[in-house]
């Protein structure tokens, strides 16, 4: 195996009689951003979700770090275990103060003891800024703030790839700043993620590769240099364009 | 004339209280049986309610089956056939008998069961799929992810129907006087037919049953306040 830490190979997922994933295939090296691109419905979310297997792919082989995650063999919870997902609308667990949102999986599912998970759960907050908010509860948080706890749920993990859907969409947008300087902070320090946003900037900035996907297709793959200034398909061109002028 | 009339029912109130205020412990002693057979009833339901309510939506078609069949045919029964079923029916058919009072409790908690396992699965379905999305990428199994999850939070939102169900046995007791259970209904009966003030008697009946449920109500309040997760409006209120 070289350093790729995603493999994705002509994956389709249909629901019902609507083709969603029409033969994606990516890889990902390890260390690597990817921004994923693309209109409402063209299957982004779905794509995600297909590679914790949140959503079952009708075709095509996915690996993470090398182990089949579509083997009907492969233990779900394994995958999980080095996967972090970080949601639109966060899906914090209202009922459970900061800390047991990130100590809950470490102890359960990872199967570290309270004193060791409290400890990473800490660090981990330190880490998106949040420390002070550790006893709050999620609902005492602005929306920037959950989603940078639900970052840090995803970090406690310590995953070897971080998948983002869309993470600041639901936030105002005087909120979505702190969470893009979060995201940008672990990029840096060579955590490997995949993130379905439409951030101009951040893709700019922090996106090693931006990837367009429309209709269940990668219609382009470009560093985020080329893929703004100089696109090729007809079809991202008036994507960009729309874009740019909405914002 | 209006004056007469107005003297005639503050006569009419004087006697009330009076003949009434004798018959107080005699009554109160009806309604604690009404209050304990509720409750036990209540709790009885609660335990079932949870665990079919839970089998309702497992996923595993058989459990589902099972919770099915029993939540729809008590509720698709009269209250009362049960009843002389357990009590009348079921001696006859296996040996087992048993008092009034326990009679009671166990049709009204069995009953309940099925009403409360319906509240119980509402609950649950009420909760954003996201949550379960969420505890699933975390590498939560179904049963992790409903257990620390999906269920602490739906037991909080159905805490007023729990209640409302609870309000609603503390009158249904008064079925039990078909078999002769001497809770606060039957006690009204005994008093109203040898003084023949039927009016009277079941008014102060029905005074006293809208005051143990209007406590109910109150304590409800203060469960709610006291399980509210901070940062959420009202109980069951979403981000
Ligand atoms: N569980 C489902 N059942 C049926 N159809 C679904 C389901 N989930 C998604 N779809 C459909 O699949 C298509 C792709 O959805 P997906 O959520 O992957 O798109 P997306 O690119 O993430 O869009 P958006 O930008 O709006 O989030 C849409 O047409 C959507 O309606
Ligand atoms: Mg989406």
């Amino acid at each position: 195996m070289t350093d790729n830490i995603l493999v994705i190979e002509d994956l389709h997922k249909s629901y019902g009689d609507l083709k969603v994933l029409k033969g994606v295939s990516l890889k990902v090296t390890k260390g690597e951003t990817v921004v994923i691109m693309g209109p409402s419905g063209s299957g982004k979310s779905t794509l995600l979700r297909c590679i914790v297997r949140l959503v079952e792919p009708n075709s095509g082989k996915i690996w993470i770090d090398g182990v089949e995650v579509t083997d009907p063999k492969t233990d779900l919870k394994e995958i999980r275990k080095h996967v972090g997902f970080v949601f639109q609308q966060f899906n914090l667990f209202p009922h459970m103060k900061v800390i047991d949102n990130i100590t809950l999986a470490l102890t359960k599912v990872h199967g570290l003891d309270k004193e060791k998970a409290e400890e990473r759960a800490l660090k981990v907050l330190k880490k998106v800024g949040l420390e002070e908010k550790a006893y709050a509860y999620p609902g005492q948080l602005s929306g920037g703030q959950q989603q940078r706890v639900a970052i840090a749920r995803a970090l406690a993990i310590e995953p070897k790839l971080i998948l983002f859907d869309e993470p600041t969409s639901a936030l105002d947008p005087e909120l979505i700043g702190e969470v893009l300087i979060t995201m940008e902070e672990i990029a840096k320090e060579g955590k490997t993620m995949v993130v379905v946003t439409h951030e101009v900037d951040f893709a700019r900035e922090v996106a090693d590769r931006v990837i367009f996907i429309d209709h269940g297709k990668i219609l382009e793959e470009a560093d985020p240099e080329k893929f703004f200034t100089n696109p090729e398909h007809p079809r991202l061109k008036s994507f960009l364009k729309r874009l740019l002028e909405r914002v | 004339m209006p004056i007469d009339a107005v003297s005639n029912f503050f006569n009419w109130i004087v006697f009330v209280v009076n003949f009434m205020w004798g018959r107080i412990p005699f009554m109160l002693d009806g309604a604690k049986l009404t209050v304990y057979i509720a409750v036990m009833a209540f709790i009885l339901g609660n335990l079932i309610g949870i665990v079919m309510g839970i089998l309702r939506v497992s996923g595993v078609s058989i459990l589902e089956a099972i919770s099915t069949l029993y939540i729809e045919t008590i509720r698709g029964t009269p209250l009362v056939v049960q009843i002389l079923i357990v009590y009348f029916g079921i001696p006859i058919a296996t040996g087992i008998r048993f008092d009034p009072v326990m009679a009671g409790i166990l049709t009204m908690g069995l009953n309940s069961g099925a009403y409360q396992a319906e509240i119980v699965r509402s609950g649950i379905k009420g909760i954003p799929r996201g949550q379960l999305e969420a505890a699933e990428s975390l590498g939560f199994t179904y049963w992790q992810s409903m257990r620390y999850v999906i269920i602490p939070q739906a037991l909080r939102i159905v805490i007023p129907a729990f209640v409302n169900e609870l309000a609603t046995l503390l009158k249904d007791t008064s079925i039990l006087i078909i078999i002769g259970v001497h809770e606060l209904t039957r006690r009204g009966q005994y008093i109203a037919a040898w003084s023949y003030r039927y009016f009277e008697v079941y008014i102060t009946i029905a005074f006293i049953y809208l005051i143990m449920v209007l406590i109910v109500s109150r304590i409800a309040r203060l469960i709610e306040k006291k399980v509210r997760i901070p940062g959420l409006g009202v109980a069951g209120g979403r981000l």
